[in-house]
């Protein structure tokens, strides 16, 4: 891949896989951001704006009529939003707020340069095939931290959460090996030097 | 051969994707949270979170805005684009431009008719442009609502187009994504 290959050049210019690969890292990391930082506000705000008093914590939850019609919520739902949160601060070890809180920063962070290593597969940058293969490969390594940290937990959190890092850490590993493969696919060629892959060059 | 766009574009853009994401991911989050009273003030922080980001976005769009007109690319590549298609991508970026504006104004308004204040950043008490008003904060609200419903459909929309030409590797993405 040349390095001197500029935004607005011809399609010629690189690879079919890399900008396939970029824009799957670009979609996918912003994505991935927004989740990862969602949940860093969901558990720092868990952590502090729960009620200090026990009894608060099973208290009944404040549910006037003129706030029901704004949110278009039933009385029951109403009632069951502070079940909510007591999912979380019933089931959640001690340790696990501020596990998930470094988790998810770490993921925030390594999102976004997965995307800027998606923008530099896209702008077939030479370094473009590395950086995507370490920031996939330490993303998938963060969903498998993420993913035996909540086996250790309950199960209202396992239900919560088992099964969204199993799927980002199956397309992270997907991503990896494609970041990893890819670029080497001109070695996969026959004695009379075709191509022996479908995939294309 | 065409130039892409600037840098500073490229990042405003990223910018944009980034808070908008954002604000839909923590929004479906924040409205599970229990409805605010002494005990519970789980949804405090991420409502104050969501406005100031909101507001904040609404700069980004006028800054991207102001670097696209001021500095305009090149016309696109010859990549075999119909006409329906390059009408499409005009037609997509114009409402997205305008739902995002709508969806921050309306929220803000609505937010402002509710009685709770705006805070920005934690730092400056924005000025509430309107008065206690149930049926003014609902009516905001439900504008608000739909503009981000509409806003998701066009994002859709967008990314189609980009993952498109991404994968046909025709140069047109590259012209916003590159370093």
């Amino acid at each position: 891949m040349a390095d001197s290959t500029r935004p607005g050049t011809p399609a010629q210019s690189g690879p079919a896989w890399a900008s396939w690969l970029g824009i799957t890292a670009v979609v996918l990391g912003l994505l991935l951001a927004a989740a990862q930082a969602t949940e860093l506000v969901k558990q720092a705000v868990m952590v502090h704006a729960a009620p200090a008093a026990p009894a608060a914590a099973g208290a009944a939850a404040a549910c006037p009529a003129d706030e029901l019609a704004e949110e278009g919520l039933s009385m029951g739902e109403c009632l069951q939003l502070v079940s909510n949160v007591q999912n979380f601060t019933v089931s959640a070890p001690e340790w696990f707020p501020s596990w998930q809180m470094a988790l998810s920063a770490a993921g925030t962070m390594l999102a976004l340069l997965s995307v800027i290593a998606g923008v530099a597969l896209l702008d077939f940058r030479a370094w473009g095939p590395r950086a995507a293969a370490a920031s996939f490969a330490a993303l998938t390594a963060l969903d498998a931290g993420g993913f035996v940290a909540v086996l250790n937990t309950g199960p209202i959190l396992r239900d919560l959460y088992l099964w969204p890092l199993l799927s980002w850490f199956v397309i992270h590993l997907m991503m990896t090996a494609a970041a990893v493969a890819a670029p080497r696919m001109h070695e996969c060629r026959d004695d009379t030097g075709r191509s022996a892959g479908r995939t294309p060059a | 051969m065409s130039a892409g766009y600037g840098r500073s574009a490229v990042v405003l853009h990223g910018l944009l994707a980034l808070g908008v994401f954002f604000l839909f991911a923590s929004s479906w989050w924040m409205l599970a949270l229990p409805l605010p009273s002494e005990t519970f003030t789980f949804r405090q922080f991420p409502f104050q979170l969501h406005k100031n980001i909101g507001i904040s976005l609404v700069g980004v769009l006028g800054v991207l805005l102001y670097v696209r007109l001021r500095h305009r690319p090149g016309p696109l590549p010859s990549t075999g684009m119909r006409g329906w298609m390059r009408t499409l991508a005009l037609a997509d970026h114009v409402i997205l431009y305008v739902l995002i504006l709508a969806a921050c104004v309306t929220g803000y308004l609505s937010s402002s008719y509710s009685g709770w204040g705006t805070t920005l950043w934690w730092i400056l008490d924005l000025p509430d442009w309107g008065y206690e008003n149930e049926s003014l904060n609902v009516f905001y609200s439900d504008l608000h609502l739909w503009s981000c419903w509409s806003l998701l459909a066009v994002i859709a929309v967008h990314l189609g187009g980009a993952l498109y030409h991404a994968f046909r590797n025709d140069g047109v993405v590259r012209r916003m994504l590159h370093l």
